[in-house]
């Protein structure tokens, strides 16, 4: 294939979308270490910061910021495309916290002087950051977290147990949603507060997953004193501009990458269990291969209505149960076609393309994470299909 | 003989057992035992299987004249069930298929130190992935041979003839590479070398089908043992956690869940019993073949479904390693398709009970 040149890092969103996409994938062939692709496990920020950096260095770390904050400045339709991309390519997700939630909340409701303070420091990787939203008696009922910070002159005085912080050991700041009015409605009294891991009273506790990597952390906050103007927005609206953020996250968990992937595995998985001919695997397979070209088909939809400009509803639900419960099917499946094999803790011959019981277990906190998939259903039966309760 | 004992006897007998069983795998489930033991070699302990075989188990089903307990599939379920739900992670069950295959030659090779719990000796039977035949190539590398790291003899069949010889090679020397399963155990290939082993006298064929056809079964009863424990730690969870200031157990959709996979592990139940029951009351050929296989495709579907329900309705804990469900998965895991997946018992079983045409 024939080199394209790659423009300005400025000059990208002005591109036509299929040229935008020509010029991610030459960008990756250029820059992207080949060791990073497709790593059977989320990377630490030891593993990943050379991509980090790499990116940094090239500008394209922050492809939804604006540009004058440092970012591409990209639409939502060249975001997706870019991720798409990276997802093709096997890009190793970096500690993105920084990138993808909080500079976009501080872009959009954070002081000039928290702008200049934050952002440039998660532009050059110096701020690696963590979010503290789930507590152990917190996750589907978000709104419910008892973490709490009361002020003390010039402080927040932070007290509580956050859970499911993914990659907390890698990072020095974290933000968080606190409770800093107990009598509140419970999504009134919610604030958004950054803090620096340094500060004395932390204590992170790593822990192991299914996948017996150390992913998550619990977070201890033990009367963590935190500056007053480290509150991003006005106090006990924290709730509202986490909230604000999220349904662009429910795209991203719904497109079909994870599906796409999967499959092609299970298409090589079935080559090689000699399965692949037979009429009643040719059946199943047709199966799960139509309902990922309907999935592709139904989250066309939602990009085309972000490529107008349009803001996503609360049906954008759907797409996260369907991508999620298909990922889980395909990866059952390999389960069932595997043999023993589907049993073994490494990829199987050695092939990272037949990691069995690896990618079955992969599959599995997709329907739990991102609201759960019973929570999204009551999103659907309650808000777009108004049935009571 | 087990299948002259009168149904109270019988129930007596399996009482027993269940009783004996908690010696090793404690109702209410302290698994730091089994927590310990993962991803060791041999990833059990010698002396526990020790003990299994003091207790009589691993020849459960040899007759009392070569040395064993004689006593039923009924039995041998009921106490597979119990270990499945303390997830036991000695191979009794590939000891037991040893034990029946050593019984029917003539000449029983460690058949005595195998049934006291002294030595394990593992059948080398699979040449390739999901299947019940054993052709007996020479030289083929034998492949998934459970809990290998820790075997002292392989038997090792080989096809002579019209016959189904069986090699008793010592592991010690053998060629084995070794790979670690997801449940903290390990499954062995073996490049068998029968110029170094002992051949035993006798013809292995039609024992090593039924040993299979039994393991398959007693698989099958583990596997409920598996699903009946995940799931009770699932509804007690559901009965305390509390979200949206309601205790979880409350909201129906997690309700309906919840009454859909006790119905799967009713249904395995009335199935793994049911085949016991036929093999005890001397099922043989294709009937007997049928049931197991009716039994194993249930355990192995249900047991997925069961276990992978749990860690959805655990939610987040549900994904940490800390959490016992997920060691529950995992054994389903291992498990669902060793002596055969689901897939391979449910054509196994229409080749065998053919549907009429009327």
């Amino acid at each position: 294939m024939d080199a394209i040149a790659v423009p300005q890092p400025q000059e990208l969103d002005g591109l036509d979308d299929e040229v935008f996409r020509q010029v991610v994938r030459q960008f990756l062939r250029d820059n992207y270490p080949e060791d990073l692709r497709n790593p059977p496990k989320r990377l630490h920020w030891d593993e990943n910061k050379v991509w980090y950096h790499k990116l940094a260095e090239k500008g394209w770390l922050c492809p939804g910021w604006p540009k004058e904050h440092g970012g591409l400045g990209l639409s939502p339709a060249k975001q997706i495309i870019l991720s798409e991309e990276y997802e093709r390519h096997g890009v190793a997700r970096t500690n993105d916290h920084g990138i993808v939630m909080l500079g976009p909340l501080v872009i959009r409701y954070g002081t000039e002087e928290q702008k200049q303070r934050f952002l440039p420091k998660i532009l050059t990787g110096e701020h690696v950051w963590c979010q503290g939203y789930s507590e152990p008696n917190a996750g589907s009922d978000l709104a419910a977290l008892r973490t709490e910070a009361v002020l003390d002159g010039d402080h927040y005085v932070v007290n509580g147990q956050k859970t499911w912080t993914t990659l907390a050991t890698d990072a020095n700041w974290i933000f968080l949603l606190v409770r800093t009015d107990k009598q509140a409605k419970k999504q009134e009294g919610i604030s958004f507060l950054l803090v620096d891991m340094k500060s004395p009273g932390i204590t992170v506790r790593p822990i192991i997953n299914l996948e017996l990597h150390d992913e998550f952390c619990e977070v201890f906050f033990d009367n963590v004193r935190v500056p007053k103007e480290n509150l991003v927005g006005q106090p006990n609206k924290g709730w509202d501009m986490a909230k604000a953020l999220l349904g662009f996250e429910r795209i991203f968990i719904g497109a079909p990458r994870q599906s796409a992937y999967a499959l092609s595995r299970l298409r090589t998985l079935a080559d090689r269990m000699g399965v692949w001919d037979e009429a009643d695997f040719q059946d199943r397979y047709a199966r799960l291969r139509l309902d990922l070209e309907d999935l592709k088909a139904l989250y066309g939809v939602y990009v085309a209505k972000l490529k107008r400009g349009e803001q996503l509803g609360p049906d954008v639900s759907m797409l996260k149960v369907i991508q999620t419960e298909l990922f889980q099917r395909i990866t059952d499946t390999m389960l069932e076609i595997g043999g023993e094999n589907a049993g073994l803790l490494e990829p199987m011959e050695g092939n990272r393309d037949l990691n069995i019981g690896g990618l079955f277990i992969q599959a599995r906190p997709a329907t739990i994470y991102g609201g759960s998939n019973e929570i999204q259903r009551n999103i659907l039966s309650k808000n777009v299909l108004g049935l009571p309760g | 003989m087990s299948a002259a004992l009168d149904d109270t006897d019988r129930a007596e007998s399996i009482r027993m057992i269940r009783d004996s069983a908690a010696a090793v795998a404690p109702p209410g489930g302290d698994l730091k035992r089994v927590r310990a033991l993962r991803f060791t070699d041999p990833g059990y302990d010698r002396g526990t299987l020790r003990q299994m075989g003091e207790m009589g188990w691993i020849g459960l089903r040899v007759p009392e004249e070569r040395g064993g307990a004689g006593l039923g599939m009924g039995e041998a379920c009921a106490l597979a069930e119990a270990l499945g739900a303390g997830l036991a992670p000695e191979p009794l069950i590939p000891c037991a298929l040893s034990a029946g295959l050593l019984a029917a030659l003539d000449s029983a090779g460690p058949l005595d130190a195998l049934l006291a719990g002294e030595t394990v000796a593992l059948t080398a039977w699979q040449e390739r992935a999901d299947t019940l035949d054993a052709p007996g190539t020479a030289d083929a590398p034998r492949r998934f041979v459970p809990m290998a790291s820790g075997a002292d003899t392989f038997l090792v069949p080989v096809r002579e003839g019209g016959k189904l010889a069986l090699y008793a090679q010592p592991a010690s020397g053998a060629d084995v590479a070794i790979e670690r399963t997801q449940d903290g155990g390990n499954l062995g290939t073996l490049r068998p070398n029968i110029g170094g082993a002992e051949k035993l006298a006798g013809d292995a064929e039609a024992a090593l089908a039924a040993a299979l056809d039994e393991a398959a079964l007693a698989t099958g009863a583990y596997l409920l043992g598996v699903m009946e424990r995940a799931f009770a730690m699932t509804t007690d969870y559901l009965k305390t956690r509390q979200q949206f200031g309601r205790i979880i157990g409350t909201f129906q959709a997690l309700q309906h869940r919840a009454a859909d996979l006790s119905m799967q592990i009713a249904l395995t139940r009335a199935s793994v019993e049911a085949a016991a029951a036929s093999l005890d009351a001397g099922a043989t050929g294709d009937a007997r073949r049928a049931v197991v296989s009716r039994a194993k495709a249930r355990a192995a579907e249900a047991s997925m479904l069961v276990t992978r329900g749990c860690v959805q309705l655990s939610g987040g804990i549900g994904y940490t390693d800390d959490y016992d469900v997920g060691l529950y998965l995992r054994k389903a895991m291992v498990l669902a398709n060793q002596y055969g997946s689901a897939a391979l018992h449910r054509r196994r079983f229409m080749a065998l009970v053919p549907e009429s045409d009327e």
